[in-house]
């Protein structure tokens, strides 16, 4: 059906006849064709039979769109860097402190399967007076949280430092080595995180969190790379991240498409400028603080991350970009997350009062000034990216800062925090 | 008698055209055809329930398909009949869209008056909203047997049902059913020549059908009634205004629609494993893309009708965005976008509407491309392939030997049955290979190059594009627009004995830069569009404002 016309009635007793169609009609009014604000998407890889926007755009200007967010895990087949076994779930902790007869009348004598529905809330309201311990953690004291043992991990070396010394922005921790032998990674997020169930390979948190970006379209990350004058070696270029204030085209399969247009989201804070450089088809950037929006397991959260960098093969595939996210994520902006839903300790198979010990005792970042403690975890997130079009606000000069390391205070307060 | 006055005929067109040829450039006399009787297609009877009654008035139903014929689907509208089984669908539709007008919410602003009371019959306000509605629906006004009769039906209604609006809708359902309204017929009356012509109402019908795809508005019917139309001046002031409005771009897109044969989008299928990307979204859009672009180009920015095959202007969606690898600044929304010289989209061919409208559901096909252009846009007939034709060699994609649609082509026209048409379409179609059969861009086929060179009529090219810039200098494609539009504004082919003046028309055309608006304007105001042959007298047919028995007994 066409849709170029709106509704207007010959013998309509309210309005005159024929009423200029409003949609044909505004369209015509800027109907000139105008310069495109749009940053062009450049092809991926050179390698493509297939013509590329590259092909007909000379914009300089590369337009990502993450299409997968995970937490960078390492695993080995035995689970090696395990050896005490993965965590213990929230519901075998609250199961073994329920009395036999709360069990029989919980599971209709053994008939049904325990944590189900409503329970999957009560099971995490175990506090002295049916508190979740996930909004309050220190509330209850569980078993030791399980944590990575192992020293090989993706990320990168957020300190600069190849040994466990501290420096004025860091506590002492141990590095891990990547896969490929590079050392003094520091990722303590992984050291935390890698042996609980939800994180690991199809583990329900982070996989669930995925699937619902994909089916709901919410927390899109962008990035936009520009003044590219070479897109496999560049020893300048522009790196900003935003919000994006549309949904995912999908194709039948329900797969993202490429090359579609996203709007850039309002919102203050986003789209800080990163420097960065292009060698042999890796972008790499300098450290900025950075928020990123993030979606998942249905709760709204927002990642925020302090010297954070990005590693991206721009030619990872015919078509996409993968690599990484790193920097130090303050614990309390992490937690937000499982304030949010006390299910996930539930999902996850995870006790929130034995990580949340866990998380300030494995900080490695930002010390408190007045206890000395770390507040921040060393991160590391493993990304995949299609391109797409970044669209800006003609004047989004004034929205979008470019400064580096544009003090948080001043963020937050801009976004109202 | 007949030989008489074909004679007669004959002699008075030969003197007239004789004194208009002396007197300078003038349209050559033509007596025209038959006046056409012509079933409202689809978008027709959509589009005047949607501008009678507005927009929110539902039309859920279903219509018999219309025959293309000469390449036009308005054509076949005026050999179309009505079978008993479609007529009852047409009742339960006129039903349903009547007790819409008379619910609640909508008698407010649709009915003028209000009843004494909603309870009884009140023949005053009912022969108010009867007289009024009715004069769009008929395209004329009514008789006053037929005031009559519609009233006294939404009376006799209203008793029976105990409401004034349930009776009334029974009067509007009757008035929505009757041949009347669903059909187009055209009245001949004598003119100053001696010949014959349109009158007045079958005039305004005719221009708004073309020029708007829509029942006659008001003011045209108001210069029907009072003969404007029978004058240059009244006819040229209505055209003007109609042009002026957006719902001429409307009318022509509808042209478009027709001659592209673009209703096959509505059961255009993709296999979705081999094109994912082409989705739902992503078919209508295409359909509008290259509808919004030629309403544009020929309305708005008044082109060279021969640049809708060059021009790298367009619009484009959302949806079309990640098809094209553009930007697009508002993805909910269509904005014009012109592709970069050297870019491989320019022309309306090039269109992913034309590559996927024209290609098999898991394949690209440069026989139906080949096919479509030489019929659709230059308005040569390719001839039907016989049918005994072995298809196997060129289906077999993965023929190690024959790798592209070239190859494979070559090697099924060595048959010499086949080889002839294929060589009309073949070298047009491979052009366009760069379009997979759901439009996207792609170089190679099976890990081959793919060679879109070719040559139509005598003009090479090296891809689709260069097929464009031969279109454009093709006269039959400023020809072909001409014939159809014609045919389309008037229901049928044009005759032999018009010839003359299509190659007039065609003349014109060129003069004026090949601007389409132009050509309406020629067509609009001349005799010629509205000369015809009065039909021979039948005694047993009604005349047009009489009551049948049939509608008698509704």
């Amino acid at each position: 059906m066409m849709r170029l016309y709106s509704a207007g009635s010959f013998i309509w007793t309210g309005r005159a006849c024929y009423q200029p169609a409003p949609i044909w009609e505004a369209m015509r009014k800027d109907m000139k064709l105008k310069n495109l604000s749009a940053i062009g998407a450049l092809a991926l890889s050179t390698a493509a039979a297939t013509p590329t926007a590259a092909d007909v755009d000379t914009e300089r200007t590369i337009g990502l769109v993450v299409v997968s967010f995970y937490t960078s895990v390492y695993e080995t087949k035995y689970m090696e860097e395990c050896p005490r076994g993965l965590a213990i779930g929230n519901d075998e902790i609250w199961w073994k402190s329920l009395e036999p007869g709360i069990r029989d009348e919980l599971t209709n004598g053994g008939e049904i399967e325990p944590v189900t529905g409503t329970r999957r809330a009560m099971s995490a309201k175990r506090g002295p007076n049916g508190e979740d311990v996930c909004a309050v953690p220190t509330i209850v004291e569980d078993p030791p949280h399980k944590t990575v043992e192992g020293s090989i991990s993706y990320g990168m070396n957020l300190d600069g430092l190849l040994d466990e010394a501290t420096t004025p922005k860091t506590c002492s921790h141990k590095n891990f080595t990547t896969p490929d032998g590079q050392p003094g990674i520091d990722n303590q997020m992984y050291r935390l995180l890698g042996c609980t169930f939800g994180w690991r390979d199809s583990g329900y948190v982070e996989t669930n969190a995925n699937g619902e970006l994909i089916d709901t379209s919410q927390g899109i990350i962008l990035i936009e790379v520009s003044e590219v004058d070479d897109r496999r070696n560049d020893d300048e270029v522009t790196v900003r991240m935003y919000r994006a204030n549309d949904i995912f085209p999908k194709d039948a399969q329900g797969n993202v498409l490429p090359y579609a247009s996203y709007r850039v989201h309002d919102i203050p804070g986003y789209g800080n400028a990163a420097k960065g450089r292009i060698v042999d088809g890796v972008l790499s950037t300098d450290p900025i603080e950075a928020f990123l929006p993030y979606y998942g397991n249905l709760a709204h959260s927002e990642i925020h991350l302090r010297d954070m960098r990005m590693e991206l093969d721009l030619e990872a595939t015919e078509d996409r970009a993968k690599g990484i996210i790193a920097g130090y994520r303050d614990i309390e902006n992490f937690w937000s997350y499982f304030r949010k839903g006390g299910y996930l300790a539930v999902t996850g198979q995870f006790s929130c009062p034995s990580m949340y010990v866990a998380a300030h005792e494995l900080a490695d970042g930002y010390p408190d000034p007045n206890t000395g403690e770390c507040t921040a975890l060393s991160s590391s997130y493993t990304i995949e990216t299609i391109p797409a079009f970044i669209v800006r606000p003609e004047d989004d000069d004034s929205k979008t800062s470019e400064a580096t390391t544009e003090p948080r205070a001043t963020q937050l307060a801009a976004r109202g925090e | 008698m007949i030989q008489l006055t074909t004679i007669l005929r004959t002699t008075l067109l030969a003197a007239i055209a004789l004194t208009l040829s002396a007197c300078g450039e003038s349209e050559p006399l033509t007596e025209g055809s038959e006046p056409q009787l012509r079933r409202l297609t689809e978008q027709q009877y959509r589009n005047t329930i949607r501008d009678v009654f507005g927009g929110n008035i539902i039309v859920a139903g279903r219509f018999d398909p219309l025959e293309r014929i000469d390449g036009l689907l308005a054509l076949g509208a005026s050999s179309a009949t009505i079978t008993p089984a479609a007529l009852e669908r047409y009742e339960s539709l006129a039903r349903s869209i009547a007790l819409q007008v008379v619910d609640e919410n909508n008698r407010k602003v649709l009915l003028s008056c209000t009843p004494t009371s909603a309870g009884a019959r009140d023949d005053s306000c009912a022969e108010t909203f009867i007289s009024s509605v009715g004069r769009f629906l008929f395209r004329r006004p009514l008789t006053n047997a037929e005031q009559a009769l519609y009233t006294t039906i939404s009376g006799s209604g209203a008793e029976a049902l105990g409401d004034f609006y349930q009776g009334l809708a029974y009067g509007l359902t009757g008035m929505m059913v009757s041949p009347k309204f669903l059909y187009v017929n055209e009245i001949a009356e004598p003119d100053q020549d001696g010949l014959h012509r349109l009158d007045g109402y079958s005039k305004a019908t005719r221009l708004s059908f073309l020029l708007w795809n829509t029942t006659p508005d008001a003011v045209l019917l108001d210069a029907a009634e009072a003969g404007d139309l029978d004058t240059e001046d009244g006819l040229e002031e209505q055209f003007n205004r109609m042009m002026a409005s957006s719902r001429a771009d409307h009318g022509l897109a509808s042209f478009f629609e027709d001659m592209l044969e673009f209703e096959r989008f509505d059961i255009l299928e993709k296999d979705p494993v081999i094109y994912p990307a082409f989705i739902l979204d992503v078919t209508e859009d295409a359909k509008e893309q290259t509808l919004r672009t030629l309403t544009h180009l020929l309305l708005e920015e008044e082109v060279d009708y021969r640049d809708i095959f060059t021009s790298r202007k367009t619009f484009i969606s959302g949806s079309l965005g990640p098809v094209y690898r553009v930007p697009v600044d508002n993805p909910e929304g269509w904005m014009p976008y012109e592709f970069p010289e050297g870019s491989p989209w320019a022309g309306i061919h090039t269109h992913l509407s034309f590559q996927a409208l024209f290609s098999h559901p898991g394949k690209s096909s440069p026989t139906l491309r080949g096919q479509a252009v030489r019929e659709h846009l230059l308005c040569q007939k390719i001839p039907e392939p016989p049918g005994d034709v072995d298809f196997s060699d060129f289906n077999n994609d993965t023929n190690a030997v024959n790798r592209t649609a070239r190859q494979r082509l070559v090697a099924h026209n060595e048959e010499a049955s086949c080889a002839g048409c294929h060589k009309l379409m073949d070298p047009i179609g491979l052009a366009m290979e760069t379009f997979d059969g759901a439009g996207q861009l792609r170089t190679m086929e099976n890990g081959v190059v793919i060679d879109t060179s070719g040559e139509l009529d005598g003009i090479s090219y090296s891809d689709a594009v260069g097929l464009g810039e031969a279109l454009h200098q093709n006269p039959s494609a400023p020809a072909c627009v001409t014939h159809r539009l014609y045919a389309y504004g008037t229901g049928r082919s044009p005759v032999p004995a018009e010839r003359q003046w299509m190659a007039y028309l065609e003349e014109k055309f060129a003069e004026t830069g090949y601007k389409v608006s132009d050509l309406l304007q020629e067509m609009v105001l001349s005799d010629a569009f509205y000369r015809v042959i009065p039909p021979a007298l039948d005694t047993n047919t009604a005349d047009a404002g009489s009551v049948s028995a049939e509608e008698t007994q509704l």
